[in-house]
């Protein structure tokens, strides 16, 4: 065992090594710009370098001189394609700003030309000496700037349904003992996943193939269908890989169905590998956002008014909602709460999703504000949030399926050395480094998709597993063939799965951290459709089911149920009984409380999410509680961190490997939050200034030292069959917040806007 | 990076290519400025194709390529060697991270006709006989990876800074494995995996 696979605890699966561990080492997993195409065309973007006018002229003599150029394609040329909905508004796109529509340039970035060449050497040489005239207008960059409007949510964005509120706030705050009244900012942010945006387009007559990393293959086949105007079977998305998502490739961007199309009317197969600069507009990105958070307390730590206002950027064309106050003001138990979430037009392209994405700037501000409470109670901030735990959601009173926030905290809290901490700021030091110690909670909502698979079982044991989820780092693979090899009682070599293809059966978007519990309960429906029909040909009648074990040996129960005594089902013996050499099954699997319409949307590429606090009678959350030490230079105010410990708890760790992993990634991702990463915009031009991987910073080895990941035992029988709650965006909330905290204790100053950087210490 | 005499095959100039078109190509930003080359003669249109052979992972493969093509450009798109990534290609990820005469090289700011005789290890050459070299299993051990789209960098990096003498302490490897972004933060597992095979390594 080393540190990276931890010895299962109670309802924890085995920790074995990721399914596709071989073909990641050794250069043979294929992503999408890795698949061989005949003779494609090499196509090259050409972005708009300004952020709002018109194009007025394209120069385009000198690029087509370029030997090996094929062609120019610009809005003046281009194939016309269809309208695309925004995901939210039932479509499938991430913006519906079209490239290459009109002559109009609606943010910095945006596709206005596509080159396409012989090669990527001459496709890139033309793609600069394309010159363009502009008549540019004033761009308004973000919240503040002149031109900008700002509207609430609700009404806007038909995922936003309502601003949380209970009791009256109002009232409450008002004759609170402890009141706090404090704001927060969080930066953009981009996913940068290491995968570039690339895409590939074949045609094969009327039959379109598409290689592209994509979080969503269903979505993907079903929007660049309907942009074609042309039926979804006829549109194949292939990516056994992607090479991170993180909340990118959930939603279609303008890039594909533009290159499908001039890849028809050229004839030809065509490549497009963008740059990663380009990367920071052709696809989305985490919105900027403002936070007013009120909290009301009585002298002993019990809230009695709890307030969280948000503001966040949009494009001028969509209204992208973070909306985080649906978890905000369901954490902690408090009779009087309200909450208002609004959204600030400017020019800019359009947002979306990125790794938690209303948790990491929501539980920001409320996490922050929590500890400044706990300073001006002169109380632990962690007896704070235990006065405050809650046993139901304090909106609606349904009870939480399980919740292990403070066994979380408990064991965080003794695994970091939270007792040692002296709680005076500035009262902890190594020579010249402050020490400060911080902490936070983090909680992410349970959410389930319809899903659907189809297993393939061989008289040996082979088994095959067919379904159209996506692996893009989280052990997809892994999971999906552990729960088929334990369902069927074969061996784990045995299994083989097939996914990342929207020629399988459909699986939901790779988002909202629910794969594991939406493919796995399909997987697992449908294992058990076929250990039903070995059984009935062995035990063909009911009445003699119940001997079955005594008789012949064999038990009705999956290996995952079966008691200590049973044997296993013999499936050589049932195959002989059924005459057959292959068992297969097809089944679709839908969460309690899906909607009527929810099969025919998941092949229609439309998820339909359902858990958290959507539950009819029940909220479903995953908890954890995460703690840092942070240690800034007196002299030089450089800051490090050198320790992060989360423990956390999210129902049954299907892998503990993979599991680990994920947390471990994602608490380093919280840090990132909060010390390293922001996309710098120029607010005259409206341009991202820092758009590489030199000036945008992520997290390097060298960044962290030491990071502890606990996982607790935890079991939910509410949730989903496989009793698992999504952890893959659990360990990045929070950490943003116990960082300034831990900044806050080591120096005395609060921070209150992200990211930290050591210009922003005054000591 | 030591010439190897008689190792040329296309009677190219190594030097003078440098020296006459890595500025003006290479480097899109300063293409426009020198659009003079497009009309300059044939002879130095470095779009012409160019006869090169590359010697990768023990096997001398003939291309002719464009003269501005990247090492990394010629594995992938020319010789079907899909493992070594393109993450940035202005060598700030490390993704297409090779070595070149047993070096640590970023193949995308490496020329294919500057590597022209010299040994090209790609992580498809790494492992013999269906056996995985101590990095691959100490990658999959220690499960350092998630997505793996920076891991054939990651493990060729990790093998040059086992052999650099980089591998020391838990800090070294740290440091110098910093050249190599993981998105997915396996970082941790990374430095244990070169932890576990840096012994193996070292004893050759």
């Amino acid at each position: 065992m080393t540190a990276a696979a931890p010895a299962p605890k109670t309802n924890m699966g085995q920790p074995v090594p990721r399914y596709d561990a071989a073909a990641k080492v050794t250069g043979k997993a294929t992503y999408a710009s890795d698949m061989p195409l005949d003779n494609p065309a090499h196509a090259f973007l050409v972005t708009s370098a300004i952020a709002k006018g018109r194009i007025d002229r394209f120069e385009l003599d000198d690029a087509k001189r370029v030997r090996g150029v094929i062609d120019i394609v610009t809005h003046e040329n281009a194939p016309k394609l269809k309208e695309s909905k925004l995901f939210s508004n039932g479509g499938y796109a991430g913006t519906t700003i079209q490239p290459l529509k009109s002559a109009e340039i609606t943010h910095d970035g945006q596709i206005i030309a596509v080159v396409l060449a012989e090669s990527y050497e001459a496709a890139r040489e033309a793609a600069n000496r394309v010159k363009v005239s502009y008549t540019a207008a004033a761009p308004s960059a973000t919240f503040d700037s002149p031109g900008t409007t700002a509207a609430a949510a609700k009404g806007q964005n038909s995922q936003f349904k309502e601003d949380p509120k209970v009791g009256d706030f109002a009232k409450a705050f008002d004759a609170a003992e402890v009141k706090l009244s404090v704001s927060y900012e969080t930066p953009t942010q981009h996913h940068n996943p290491m995968e570039l945006f690339t895409t590939s387009c074949a045609w094969m007559g009327d039959n379109l193939v598409i290689y592209e990393g994509s979080q969503y293959v269903y979505g993907l086949k079903n929007g660049v269908a309907e942009q074609l105007g042309i039926d979804a079977d006829k549109v194949r998305v292939v990516n056994p890989y992607v090479g991170g998502g993180f909340g990118s490739r959930g939603s279609m961007t303008p890039r594909t169905a533009i290159i499908a199309a001039i890849a028809r009317r050229l004839n030809r197969p065509i490549k497009l590998v963008p740059t990663r600069d380009q990367g920071f507009t052709i696809a989305t990105y985490r919105a900027e956002t403002r936070h007013e958070i009120r909290l009301g307390a009585s002298r002993d730590g019990k809230l009695v008014a709890l307030r969280h206002e948000g503001a966040e950027v949009s494009s001028r064309p969509d209204a992208y909602c973070v909306g985080g106050t649906k978890t905000t003001t369901r954490l902690y138990a408090c009779p009087n709460v309200d909450s208002l979430v609004s959204i600030v037009r400017a020019d800019r392209n359009t947002p979306g999703f990125m790794r938690s994405p209303p948790e990491v700037p929501y539980l920001f501000a409320l996490e922050s504000a929590l500890d400044e409470l706990a300073v001006k109670l002169n109380m632990d901030p962690v007896e704070l949030r235990r006065i405050n735990d809650a046993t139901r959601d304090p909106i609606d009173g349904k009870p939480y399926t399980s919740r292990s926030l403070m066994a979380c905290f408990d064991e965080a809290a003794k695994a970091f050395g939270w007792s040692q901490r002296s709680p005076q700021p500035k009262s902890m030091s190594d020579g010249d480094w402050l020490i400060g110690y911080g902490c936070a909670a983090t909680c992410y909502p349970t959410q389930m998709a319809p899903s659907a698979a189809r297993v393939r079982l061989q008289r040996d044991g082979r088994t095959r597993v067919e379904i159209a989820g996506h692996e893009i780092g989280t052990g997809a693979y892994t999971v999906i063939a552990q729960t088929a090899a334990e369902r069927l009682g074969v061996s784990l070599e045995k299994v083989a799965v097939f996914m990342g293809d929207s020629d399988l059966p459909p699986a939901p978007v790779a988002g909202g951290s629910n794969s594991t519990a939406s493919t796995c309960s399909a997987v697992m429906m449908v294992c058990d459709q076929i250990r039903h029909r070995l059984f009935k040909a062995l035990m063909p009648s009911d009445s003699l089911a119940d001997k079955a074990k005594e008789t012949v040996g064999i038990s009705p129960a999956p290996s995952t149920q079966a008691a200590k005594g049973d044997r296993r089902l013999d499936i050589e013996k049932a195959f002989d009984a059924l005459g057959v050499g292959v068992v297969e099954e097809y089944g679709e699997w839908k969460p309690e409380g899906a909607p009527l319409d929810s099969f025919r949307a998941m092949h229609n590429g439309q998820v339909r999410l359902v858990g958290g606090h959507q539950m009819k009678d029940q909220i479903a959350y995953a908890f954890g509680a995460e703690f840092v030490e942070i240690r800034v230079n007196r002299f030089t105010h450089e800051i490090r961190c050198p320790r992060l410990v989360g423990a956390f708890a999210a129902g049954r760790i299907m892998n503990p490997r993979t599991a680990r992993s994920q947390l471990m990634g994602g608490l380093i991702w919280g840090m990132s939050s909060a010390l390293l990463e922001a996309t710098e915009i120029d607010e005259r031009n409206a341009r991202y200034v820092n758009d590489n991987l030199a000036d945008y910073l992520v997290p390097v080895n060298a960044d962290v030292p030491g990071v502890e990941v606990i996982m607790l035992s935890e079991q939910d029988d509410h949730i989903n069959p496989v009793g698992a709650k999504g952890l893959g965006e659990l360990a990045n909330v929070g950490t943003n917040a116990a960082i300034c905290n831990a900044i806050h204790h080591a120096t005395g100053q609060r921070i209150r806007k992200l990211p930290v950087r050591l210009e922003n210490i005054e000591l | 990076m030591p010439d190897k005499p008689g190792s040329r095959s296309s009677g190219f100039d190594r030097r003078a290519f440098m020296a006459g078109a890595a500025g003006s190509a290479l480097i899109p930003i300063t293409a426009r400025a020198a659009s003079e080359d497009a009309r300059a003669p044939a002879a130095q249109d470095p779009s012409l194709p160019v006869e090169v052979t590359l010697r990768v992972n023990g096997k001398d493969k003939r291309l002719s390529i464009d003269a501005r093509t990247t090492v990394l450009d010629a594995l992938r798109e020319h010789l079907k060697l899909t493992g070594s990534k393109k993450g940035c290609d202005h060598g700030q990820c490390g993704a297409c991270t090779v070595l070149i005469d047993d070096r640590r090289v970023v193949s995308c700011l490496t020329l294919a006709l500057a590597a022209e005789g010299q040994e090209i290890t790609t992580v498809e050459g790494l492992a013999t006989d269906d056996r995985l070299h101590p990095m691959q299993q100490a990658f999959i051990d220690n499960d350092a990876f998630q997505c793996g789209y920076c891991t054939p960098g990651q493990i060729m990096s990790a093998i040059a800074c086992v052999k650099e003498g980089h591998a020391g302490s838990e800090a070294d490897i740290r440091e110098y494995m910093s050249g190599n972004i993981c998105r997915c933060a396996a970082y941790p597992n990374i430095v244990a995996a070169v932890k576990q095979a840096a012994p193996e390594i070292m004893k050759g």
